[in-house]
């Protein structure tokens, strides 16, 4: 009695599991603006095109069972089977569950995780020697980056941050006053800034980029830190290295 | 009026206990020679104290405890109609009433701030509110919010059906029941007036330094939670006491209805988890009193907080969501008319949840900077809670599968938890894997992903469990058809406003702004709609429920046809119950199985009992 059914709730599956993986065609990310995003896409992906089946499975099964066994009249005319679930089906479920919940910490969870930490383009630990090194400090409601020979770039609003493209760039980061976090939406990467600590990140920017012409390219503070914490962002820019050394050199006289 | 007459004088004696603990500790500042004698924030401390204790004095805990100190007669007044519902009275019907009422009314308010941010966020730029009465809405709404979701369907479904379901006449510590619910009011008092001090900054996790720099609503949201977490240990003690001792002869362990087994679980959780909360708490009061356990450049540490927050405020989504998956199988299993499939599947992904929730707070620290060895275990045991999280899925699909689907209201709102809540579990996987946790983070994806797991997972289950229970409750039927017309206006206006909200998370918005970038202004004003749709669908509800109480047309001792014992008694149950004590015979679910009993009332008499058939159900 089972078989119909089954057969049934298989093809309803296979078409929602087909119209749901549309979705990892669909233009979900901001702009891949370095390494770091290209490694986030394709785990989210990845991890979409895997969910996608569980979800549609539910949705699957509650739909035809609601649509095919519901009860018309105005009350129920018997009762259902008494089925009771002992034996194989709850064991193969908990064995096909527990695989698949073990595939996904293992592949992309840790090795996802092994390739932030280990490699360089890190979170945490960072490459030993980056190209270019950032201070960052945060404070309420805004950032001071500090570049390597001491100018100072900041804060207040027409400011913004410009890093060269193709360099390992790392972040030192500080706060002063509350916690706040340093985020780059277009390199998917974020360290929260916490008094009393330094924290860093390191991004490997793949591209040029300008926020005049995508959003994405802007710290931003993901970290509640009171009045305007919603205004506290600075457009970020991508430039060749030349452009970057460039605009060192520019803001030296006044900076100093 | 004895009711009036009795929260009026309780309100103002706990008026004057708080003007006195203000100037008790006012002279002590004096004795001592500070410069300020009422300036400080330990005024407040001291008047919260006094003014919480002589509130329950007045409201009832001097007839009920103080008397006995004093070797006097304890009393108790039990009034008729709806003043036993503003007296200290210590039937866990009328509690579970009392607090499903109070809670409603909580939740009906943090939705409203909720369409205040919505109507700020459907366009970039401040258009409404200002940044900082933004903060304070979002802040009060998350609170708010949080507290329905602890105390709605444990204080309420959970005192009103977990003594009937088990067959006792009352909880295991009556007065102490009536206490945590009185408790409530000065928390609702404390978070309401904290817009008056300067309102929430610090969002509903007050996180440090912030939380030790910002304005003095600080200190009435500090009191205020502490005094909840009160709340939750003590119902959760009772909860655990009366699950093990006063269950009615025969209802074995392996007998007891899945939602009781989901309220054990969480009241373990409850009851182990939410003095981190407090504790946390109470260390940002010492801290704003000059003590330093989170101020860096005093030798404190911010992530001492987070880790101490997270350690219970982790295990308290599961001390939110478990119920619901409780209320969602037992309302599955008797509107299919089937036994609960993998009963006992069932019952080890409680208690495996309830084993792994304390294990896994860390995950919500993925960016805060702490150890980078942290990463890898929590990530591990996060993932692994997914297991006993698919059992109850597996528990739902296979109790439906081949019944006898009844689609009632109850039915609709529980089927929709399952629906739901695979939304939310799916999504959950992204924000345990680090990788990509680290973008998403602080954004609308973590907004969207937390209210389709506690929304569509508890919410939805507490408005399956209110239409379940509604004619228990008042004796009184509802209106089918609005009933419904609320279920499918709520369920396409949370999905919708939900499933899009992901979108501007992996996009780059983050959450607890009140301005964001121009770019994703469509999408916003979209989800904004959605929301106003998902907001008025209420609007259907109060009407029904309100209405219905008062002129409903008479309800059934058991109209949807159940076993369980909660349904062999009238609606609504006498003040003792059951007309006799029940002796269970069997199974709670045993649907289609020819000749099974639950329960018989062995000494009941056989005339003037107005309940259902002993046995029920078949």
């Amino acid at each position: 009695m089972h078989g119909k059914h089954l057969i049934s709730v298989a093809l309803l599956w296979a078409g929602l599991t087909a119209v749901g993986e549309l979705l990892v065609f669909a233009d979900l990310f901001p702009t891949v603006g370095s390494h770091e995003a290209e490694d986030f896409d394709s785990i989210f992906r990845f991890l979409l095109i895997l969910g996608i089946p569980v979800f549609t499975f539910v949705i699957a099964v509650v739909t035809y069972a609601a649509l095919t066994w519901r009860i018309r009249g105005e009350a129920p005319d018997g009762d259902g089977p008494p089925i009771r679930g002992h034996g194989w089906i709850p064991r193969i479920w908990l064995a096909i569950t527990a695989g698949l919940a073990i595939f996904v910490m293992i592949h992309p969870g840790l090795t996802g995780l092994a390739k932030l930490q280990s490699s360089a383009t890190a979170y945490g630990w960072g490459k030993e020697e980056a190209d270019l090194e950032i201070n960052v400090t945060a404070f309420m409601w805004q950032w001071t980056f500090d570049y390597p020979d001491g100018t100072q770039v900041s804060v207040s609003k027409g400011g913004e941050v410009v890093i060269p493209v193709d360099k390992y760039v790392k972040f030192n980061v500080n706060s002063i006053d509350v916690v706040h976090s340093l985020w780059i939406p277009a390199f998917r990467m974020k360290i929260d800034a916490v008094p009393g600590r330094t924290t860093f990140m390191t991004v490997h920017p793949t591209r040029l980029g300008d926020y005049r012409e995508d959003q994405s390219y802007r710290v931003q503070c993901a970290e509640l830190c009171g009045l305007d914490h919603g205004k506290m962002w600075l457009p970020v820019r991508v430039v060749t290295e030349s452009e970057f050394e460039a605009w060192l050199a520019s803001l030296k006289p006044q900076g100093n | 009026m004895y009711a009036v007459k009795s929260v009026a004088g309780a309100m103002g004696l706990g008026l004057i206990g708080f003007y006195l603990g203000l100037g008790i500790v006012a002279v002590l500042r004096w004795l001592f020679g500070y410069p300020d004698p009422w300036g400080g924030e330990i005024n407040i401390i001291g008047g919260w104290v006094l003014g919480v204790f002589l509130w329950l004095m007045g409201i009832g805990m001097w007839g009920m405890w103080g008397r006995e100190w004093f070797g006097l007669k304890t009393y108790q007044r039990n009034l008729p109609g709806w003043q036993r519902y503003f007296t200290f009275n210590t039937d866990h019907k009328v509690i579970g009433i009392q607090y499903l009422v109070t809670f409603m009314v909580v939740f009906f308010l943090a939705g409203a701030l909720a369409m205040l941010m919505r109507a700020e966020l459907a366009q970039s730029g401040n258009q409404f509110l200002s940044n900082s009465q933004y903060n304070g809405t979002m802040g009060l709404h998350g609170i708010l919010m949080v507290a329905v979701a602890v105390a709605a369907v444990i204080g309420g479904i959970g005192n009103y059906a977990v003594p009937l379901m088990i067959g006792a006449q009352d909880m295991a510590f009556p007065r102490l029941n009536a206490l945590t619910f009185w408790l409530v009011p000065p928390v609702a008092v404390g978070l309401l007036a904290t817009p008056f001090l300067g309102g929430i900054e610090h969002g509903w996790t007050a996180y440090p330094p912030l939380s030790v720099f910002t304005n003095s609503s600080q200190v009435l949201f500090s009191l205020s939670i502490i005094t909840f977490g009160l709340t939750s240990i003590l119902g959760a003690l009772n909860f655990i006491v009366t699950i093990i001792y006063m269950r009615a002869p025969g209802l074995t362990w392996g007998r007891l209805p899945i939602f009781v087994w989901s309220m054990f679980a969480t009241s373990w959780i409850a009851l182990l988890y939410t003095q981190g909360f407090a504790a946390a708490l109470l260390l940002i009061l010492l801290d704003r009193l000059g003590f330093s356990f989170f101020e860096a450049s005093t030798g404190g540490d911010p992530l001492l907080y987070q880790h101490v927050f997270w350690f219970y405020s982790h295990p308290a989504v599961y001390i939110m969501v478990l119920p619901g998956f409780g209320l969602a199988l037992e309302i599955i299993a008797h509107f299919s008319r089937k036994p609960l499939f993998a009963y006992k599947y069932a019952v080890a992904a409680f208690l495996g949840i309830l084993g792994l929730s304390g294990v896994v707070w860390a995950h919500h620290m993925f960016t805060s900077g702490m150890p980078n060895y942290l990463h890898g275990p929590f990530l591990v045991a996060t993932e692994l809670i997914s297991i006993p999280t698919g059992l109850i899925f597996l528990s739902a699909l296979g109790t439906i599968w081949l019944g006898r689907l009844w689609l009632k209201p109850p039915m609709l709102f529980a089927l929709a938890v399952i629906f739901n809540f695979a939304c939310g579990g799916v999504t959950g996987i992204f924000l345990a894997d680090v990788p990509t946790d680290i973008h998403l983070q602080d954004t609308y994806f973590v907004v969207a992903h937390f209210h389709y797991t506690i929304v569509g997972g508890e919410i939805f289950a507490l408005f399956a469990a209110i239409y379940y229970y509604f004619p228990k409750m008042t004796g009184r039927m509802y209106s089918e058809r609005l009933a419904k017309l609320h279920f499918w206006w709520m369920f396409i206006g949370f999905n919708a406003t939900f499933f899009l909200m992901h979108l501007p998370g992996i996009k780059g918005m983050n959450r607890r702004i009140a301005d964001f970038q121009s770019e994703l202004d469509p999408l916003n004003l979209t989800i904004s709609l959605a929301a106003f749709l998902l907001g008025a669908s209420f609007l259907v509800f109060i009407w029904n429920m309100v209405y219905s109480w008062v002129r409903g047309p008479v309800a059934e001792a058991n109209p949807w046809q159940v076993r369980t014992l909660e349904w062999q008694t009238t609606s609504p149950p006498p003040h003792e119950n059951f007309p006799a004590p029940p002796v269970v015979r069997g199974g709670p679910y045993d649907y289609g199985v020819p000749g099974s009993i639950h329960a018989t009332f062995p000494s009941a008499p056989s005339a003037g009992f107005a309940g259902a058939p002993a046995g029920g159900g078949q």
